[in-house]
């Protein structure tokens, strides 16, 4: 799952289902919503200086791609490439010191069903600083022209470029990018604190009701981690809410951590506690 | 598109003037018209270094992300709040609604006055 740069991981997609589900979440540079990637999506990057940046000459590349394959292709908006209706591309934009890059997706033959569940809203009240996601009614290239899979598109983005910018296009082999650059680039991409962690501050609560009385937990959390936690019940354990607080107060914002500090404080009733945060889905 | 001439402009279009012996910055007219919309703003926390032609945060409009540049090295003394819940200020009235104010400053980007920078912003608008 990507995210936008300015997202809240929890607010626009099941984290731990995902990662259960050998998922993983990523944040990229540029703006806008959450997207799910497997094999069948195919990913597009127009890397260039800004002075030769002009998104509806990188968008004719997709567009006469798309057409020379029998997609009755077109622009909707600023972002989306839709056919009958129905969105297949999604483009995200971004600019620094003089370089700009537009990218995006195009969805061949995507797992519905498994994007679906992870962008599926949590019940959790969880309000975040931020951008949301918009949701468009998507469909799969390869639902509209069967014989549409990835080696044929990418083929067919191949000579698009060459069509729209001039002379055929000649592939890039690795070698000639810069590895030392990209492993600067990896390293942080791949760090929680980028994924996870950016300054957007957001809090989080929920309720539950059992035999032994009601809770309800409400907690604020920055960079990711849970910075305040307060806790109503009318249990008859006093020490049920300081220590739950004192457990999940520096805690990352992470559930099977949530759980472990929980545990691991001996907070009364800690199982019913543990269960009642796996339903918010978060 | 409005360049008060008291303000120094950088090229990547961010605005400085200074305030009680602190660098206030924002980002010019041109900048909130090219962006389009702006949705988030995304800001340093008091204390935070930066650094002259380093980012120190980042803008997302409806069209695009770009990195917010700063014009002067020095620590992060406030950071306009506002903007967290109303990122709109900055296309209502952008030499009002100022990012960050920086103090010890201790070094600063080549600047441009306001003719300079309204020549300069011609130019980029002749080439975009």
């Amino acid at each position: 799952m990507v995210i936008g740069r300015n997202q809240n991981p929890w607010k626009e997609c099941r984290v731990t289902l995902l990662e259960e589900e050998g998922g993983t979440l990523a944040r990229r540079l540029s703006g806008g919503g959450a997207v799910f990637h497997d094999l069948g999506n195919l990913n597009f990057t127009f890397l260039l200086p800004t002075e030769d940046y002009d998104p509806e000459k990188q968008t004719r590349v997709i567009l006469t791609a798309c057409r020379s394959l029998g997609v009755p292709a077109e622009l909707s908006g600023r972002n989306d490439l839709t056919a009958e209706g129905r969105k297949f591309s999604g483009s995200a934009f971004y600019h620094n010191r003089g370089r700009s890059y537009h990218h995006g997706t195009l969805l061949v033959d995507v797992d519905m069903e498994r994007m679906g569940r992870y962008l599926a809203p949590s019940p959790a009240k969880l309000a975040a600083k931020g951008v949301d996601s918009v949701r468009a009614r998507v469909v799969n290239l390869s639902a509209l022209q069967p014989d549409i899979t990835v080696p044929a598109l990418k083929e067919a983005m191949t000579a698009a470029f060459g069509r729209v910018y001039g002379p055929a296009a000649e592939p890039v082999p690795p070698e000639r990018l810069d590895g030392d650059a990209i492993e600067v680039l990896l390293r942080r991409n791949r760090s929680w604190e980028w994924r996870f962690g950016p300054r957007l501050p957001f809090s989080f609560s929920c309720q539950g009701r059992w035999p032994w009385g009601e809770l309800r937990l409400e907690l604020s959390a920055r960079d990711g981690i849970v910075r305040h936690c307060a806790v109503w019940t009318d249990a008859m354990e006093w020490e049920l809410a300081p220590r739950l607080e004192a457990a999940v107060t520096g805690c990352r914002f992470v559930l099977p951590e949530l759980e472990a500090a929980i545990a691991g404080a001996a907070v009364p009733h800690g199982t019913d506690i543990c269960a009642l945060l796996e339903a918010q889905s978060i | 598109m409005n360049f008060p001439s008291e303000l120094q402009y950088s090229r990547s279009h961010e605005w400085l003037r200074t305030e009680d012996g602190a660098a206030v910055v924002g980002i010019s007219d041109y900048a909130q018209d090219s962006l389009g919309d702006v949705v988030f703003i995304n800001l340093p926390q008091e204390g935070d270094e930066v650094q002259a032609g380093e980012p120190f945060g980042d803008i997302e409009s409806v069209k695009a992300v770009s990195d917010l540049v700063s014009p002067v090295t020095g620590v992060v003394c406030a950071v306009n709040e506002a903007l967290l819940d109303s990122p709109e200020l900055v296309n209502q009235d952008p030499y009002d609604a100022w990012l960050i104010k920086v103090e010890s400053v201790s070094g600063t980007e080549e600047m441009l006055d306001a003719a300079e920078y309204e020549a300069f912003c011609a130019q980029c608008g002749e080439e975009g």
